[in-house]
């Protein structure tokens, strides 16, 4: 059988406070195939960035075991979970971390340069990306001067643009419209389809939820329910 | 990739870049200005000081301390043979240095005379204006500066009494004419200084041939053993004027010291402030796969990269300065060229050796990056999740 994209076991994660400590995970298993387009679901504070996080190498576990694309998360150093992002796994967050003094083609270029890959591959990479998601007549505007709609465009352009294995979505479109949610849903659905590329939410809005092929809903850190759906 | 960045930044942050630019431009210049005007200074000193008093070194008795006049009355000596070819083939100059007093307006001033060669054409000083035309006459002609024809109320045809001790402890007296005031830039060959012939003198201490310095006119003239002399190089003869000039610097260095402060807490200041504005930032790049030490060596590059611009601006906006200051000079301040210091009176050029700029560029370099650097640590300390939310 095929060893999934991200493996979880028993996994806790426990914060330090005064009064002893606030239990974020806790006994978490869970399998993510690669190719999965899913949700983790949850009122806040039920650990679903903070499991995120640490599929995604930014935080580590306290207890229990988590594997991401072949690597024991626990046992990389600060230079290999680095590189792990680098090349595998690509973010994107609520406001969408754009940096203000680049432009949209400098921010969608910026993976690249972390791959030390040269220019005109670079130059081709970000040109896909950015029609990926719409937005090459954009490419030389500042993040100041997009809608939060392109904002988040640019950002999934940029976390696309290394064709990474996983991609980490923390509340997406908790800032946009309705119109520019389904926008942005469809063009993650679309890459999904079209590059076998996995996605993984920490979400608690509807309308994402309704497009996922699998939804793990989290309470108090643990795993409630996981449904997979079938039929979209 | 990680130059790349920073250029990147330092541009994406405009105006804040261009205030740390220019303010590291400013003391770059002034720095590169006023060590220029002491290096041209230095080189001003040598030159007249060579000109005008010691040739290219010269030899000196070895009882001579021109601090103590009382150790002149045996500071002479007849010219050594292997100095006195030298002498006669306009190589060498000798000169008699004695103790003596004179009255300008009947008012008692004691002075140095100084034998010179009237046909020398070694030293500066208008010496033909010591040729004693009727060597009958009882009057001798003299050569004074124009500080000394100041300070005595002096004026070039005056005839006044000259005493000094010849070599017997006889008292002896004549009447110069002050047949010329020159205009030395070299205070020590004019404040109380009288020229006289290298002969007349020799003649009037009851010597022969007899002298206390002997300038050289270049280094092929120095012999390393000559009896009764030592040798002072030029180097030497500076001293004093290097040791003053070093003062200057000194006192120069700590005015920019705190300008290069000022300018070291803007670029501190602007770091620890991008590190604050920039945290999100910081948390994307390291989710993007950058290392904390990556994030903080971007950091560091930017804030040297300041220097880099700064140098680049300096060498635009202060080239016309520089150019005028090497080329007019710098003029100095009456006060400060009635001191007693050569290379102050006439314009000083300024001149900008590759050591100065390198050590002055190398200098700023060094203190930008530990600015720069220093803010860093909170980058070490920062967790990607907390820089992520925006959080310190």
């Amino acid at each position: 059988m095929k060893e999934p994209l991200v493996k979880i076991r028993d996994l806790s994660k426990l914060y330090p406070t005064g009064g002893g400590g606030f239990l974020a995970l806790s006994e978490l298993d869970l399998d993510i195939p690669a190719g999965a387009f899913m949700a983790l679901v949850g009122p806040s504070g039920s650990g679903k960035t903070t499991l995120l996080n640490i599929i995604g190498t930014l935080d580590s576990q306290t207890g229990g075991e988590i594997e991401v694309l072949g690597h024991k998360v626990d046992t990389l150093d600060a230079r290999q979970s680095a590189a792990l992002r680098a090349e595998k796994i690509g973010f994107i967050f609520q406001s969408y971390n754009l940096l203000p003094v680049y432009n949209v083609y400098e921010n969608v270029e910026l993976p690249l340069l972390l791959l030390k890959m040269d220019k005109a591959e670079r130059h081709e990479a970000v040109m896909q990306a950015l029609k990926w998601v719409g937005i090459t007549d954009k490419m030389k505007s500042r993040p100041n001067q997009l809608s939060g709609g392109e904002g988040q465009r640019v950002s999934i352009a940029r976390a696309m643009v290394k064709r990474p294995k996983l991609v980490l979505a923390d509340e997406p479109t908790a800032n946009l419209d309705t119109e520019n949610s389904v926008n942005i849903l469809d063009t993650m659905l679309q890459i999904n389809e079209e590059t076998g590329t996995t996605f993984i939410f920490a979400t608690h809005d509807q309308k994402v939820i309704d497009y996922m092929k699998r939804v793990v809903t989290l309470i108090d850190g643990k795993k409630a329910k996981d449904d997979l759906k079938t039929g979209n | 990739m990680i130059l790349k960045l920073a250029i990147r930044n330092i541009f994406g942050n405009g105006w804040r870049s261009l205030v740390n630019i220019l303010i590291l431009s400013i003391v770059l210049i002034g720095m590169v200005w006023m060590n220029g005007v002491l290096e041209g200074w230095e080189r001003t000193a040598r030159r007249q000081m060579q000109d005008w008093e010691f040739g290219a070194g010269h030899y000196e008795h070895t009882a001579f301390d021109k601090y103590d006049s009382f150790t002149w009355d045996k500071s002479f000596a007849e010219i050594p043979a292997e100095v006195q070819s030298l002498v006669e083939e306009g190589k060498a100059v000798p000169i008699l240095i004695s103790a003596g007093v004179i009255y300008p307006q009947g008012r008692l001033t004691p002075i140095t005379i100084k034998g010179i060669p009237h046909d020398q054409s070694i030293l500066e000083i208008p010496t033909k204006y010591l040729r004693v035309e009727d060597s009958a006459g009882i009057i001798l002609p003299a050569v004074i500066g124009k500080h000394m024809a100041r300070s005595t109320h002096l004026n070039e045809g005056d005839i006044l009494t000259m005493r000094w001790k010849d070599i017997h402890g006889a008292y002896n007296a004549y009447d110069i004419l002050i047949a010329k005031i020159m205009a030395a830039p070299v205070p020590t060959v004019d404040y109380s200084q009288v020229w006289v012939d290298f002969s007349q003198l020799n003649k009037a201490k009851a010597l022969q041939n007899s002298a206390t310095q002997i300038i050289l006119k270049d280094r092929s003239g120095f012999t390393s053993i000559v009896k009764d002399f030592r040798y002072i190089s030029i180097d030497e003869s500076m001293e004093n004027i290097d040791a003053m000039i070093d003062v200057k610097r000194l006192s120069g260095y700590m005015i920019f010291a705190l300008l290069l402060f000022l300018a070291m807490i803007a670029i501190f200041d602007t770091q620890i402030l991008a590190i604050f504005k920039r945290r999100r930032e910081i948390g994307t790049l390291i989710a993007l796969g950058m290392t904390k030490r990556q994030i903080v060596k971007l950091f560091t590059v930017e804030g040297c990269l300041y220097t880099l611009f700064a140098i680049f601006a300096s060498s635009i906006l202060g080239m016309p300065l520089f150019i005028y200051f090497g080329v007019s000079g710098y003029k100095v301040p009456q006060e400060m060229s009635n001191l007693s210091v050569a290379g102050t009176a006439e314009p000083i050029m300024c001149y900008y050796s590759p050591t100065m700029l390198a050590y002055t560029v190398i200098l700023v370099m060094l203190a930008t990056a530990i600015a720069s650097w220093l803010p860093t640590y909170r980058i070490a300390r920062m967790k990607a999740t907390d820089a992520l939310l925006g959080k310190v």
